[in-house]
């Protein structure tokens, strides 16, 4: 009685379980570091990414990446010289470092970030 | 904060777009000096040797530990230093005082030759001079421990390198390709080593600019690597075809960053993980 009772408590737990609190999985363009190794320079939150205490570049937070939106980011990723041209962030897309799709999962998964 | 963010990133930006060629190379110094106090405040001069160690306690205490990681390569680099040619003399007996104290005004400008000549080319020069093979620059058997026994005879020397009018030509190429943007990732050895001193890439803080010179070979894996076998491994993780050991540019570059730590005390054979 009492373990079917646990396994009820558990279920109905899940199933409240916001889906938002889950984080994204992280595409391998994110740690690669012959492809975007954005790791090497920023940080995301605790459980959405590896750890990591660089600092190079400023922390991702999902607030942030949805503000900027997802066409924003992608055009970011792609060429971030656009927008500052004394930036560190190298031009991942205009220097075919990352491939469109793989632009594309990152800015999925930025834009997914808690 | 926003204000003294946005003064420090004027100032850095300043920097990173290199001074005007007019400006002499102590006034270049100058302003990387400058640049660099902007954008960390907390570091004293003295702690500039010490590169990516001054922002890692843990690194620093890593580097005291290992202080004696050199050893074998000093005592292989003696060997080579003092062995006799067929002609019955040895590398130390090119060089005044055999050696002692001449590693801190490398590299020089040879007039002769109108070239930037590095300690390796020096050695070099004195094997040629008396029918020896020439060393590998990049080989840490020969070129490499001798330069770590060399350097090691300058240690708590000063760097005093010189740049007469002469060579201020080769000064300036050096400083240009120091921040110029290169390769795949776009980066300048400036986008790390000025506007990223002090954050950690990967998991390592980036060492200033000044200082960088003054700690020459780094000892890993017991192993010494040279200055100019370094920058050519960041060359090749910037995306860029690195220069090769020995060349122009790899010389001038290395020419425009010890002149930056003129004054610096020497400090040979550091350990790196």
């Amino acid at each position: 009685m009492a373990r079917r009772h646990a396994l009820l408590a558990m279920w109905a737990a899940a199933l409240g379980m916001p889906a938002a609190a889950q984080a994204p999985a992280v595409p391998p363009a994110f740690v690669q570091s012959d492809k975007g190794h954005c790791i090497a320079c920023h940080q995301v939150p605790d459980g959405a990414g590896p750890a990591t205490r660089a600092d190079l570049g400023p922390r991702l937070d999902g607030a942030r990446m949805r503000t900027l939106g997802k066409a924003r980011l992608r055009e970011l990723i792609d060429d971030p010289t656009r927008a500052n041209p004394n930036t560190v962030m190298p031009p991942f897309g205009r220097h075919r470092i990352l491939e469109r799709t793989e632009i594309d999962r990152l800015v999925e998964y930025l834009h997914a970030l808690p | 904060m926003r204000f003294r963010e946005g003064v420090i990133a004027v100032f850095v930006m300043a920097a990173l777009a290199g001074p005007a060629a007019a400006d002499t190379p102590e006034q270049v110094r100058g302003a990387m000096a400058a640049a660099l106090k902007e954008r960390l405040p907390e570091l004293a001069e003295a702690q500039y040797p010490l590169g990516s160690a001054a922002f890692d306690p843990d690194l620093r205490r890593a580097l005291e530990e290992n202080a004696a990681a050199g050893a074998g390569a000093i005592e292989a680099g003696k060997a080579l230093w003092t062995r006799k040619f067929r002609d019955g003399r040895t590398l130390a007996g090119c060089f005044p005082n055999g050696g002692r104290r001449a590693a801190a005004s490398y590299p020089q400008f040879d007039p002769r030759v109108k070239r930037v000549v590095t300690l390796e080319m020096a050695i070099n020069q004195c094997l040629k001079a008396h029918n020896e093979s020439l060393y590998d620059h990049s080989d840490p058997k020969t070129m490499g421990v001798v330069i770590a026994y060399l350097r090691s005879l300058s240690n708590g020397q000063k760097v005093a390198v010189r740049v007469p009018a002469a060579a201020e030509e080769r000064f300036d190429q050096g400083r240009r390709l120091y921040h110029t943007r290169l390769g795949q990732r776009n980066f300048a050895c400036a986008s790390c080593h000025l506007q990223g001193a002090g954050k950690r890439y990967v998991d390592a803080p980036l060492s200033p600019a000044i200082g960088q010179a003054t700690h020459w070979p780094v000892i890993r894996r017991g192993a010494p690597l040279t200055l100019q076998d370094r920058i050519r491994e960041c060359l090749e993780l910037m995306g860029a075809a690195p220069f090769p050991t020995g060349s122009e540019e790899l010389n001038n570059i290395e020419y425009y960053l010890t002149y930056l730590s003129n004054g610096l005390p020497l400090s040979a054979n550091a350990w790196r993980p």
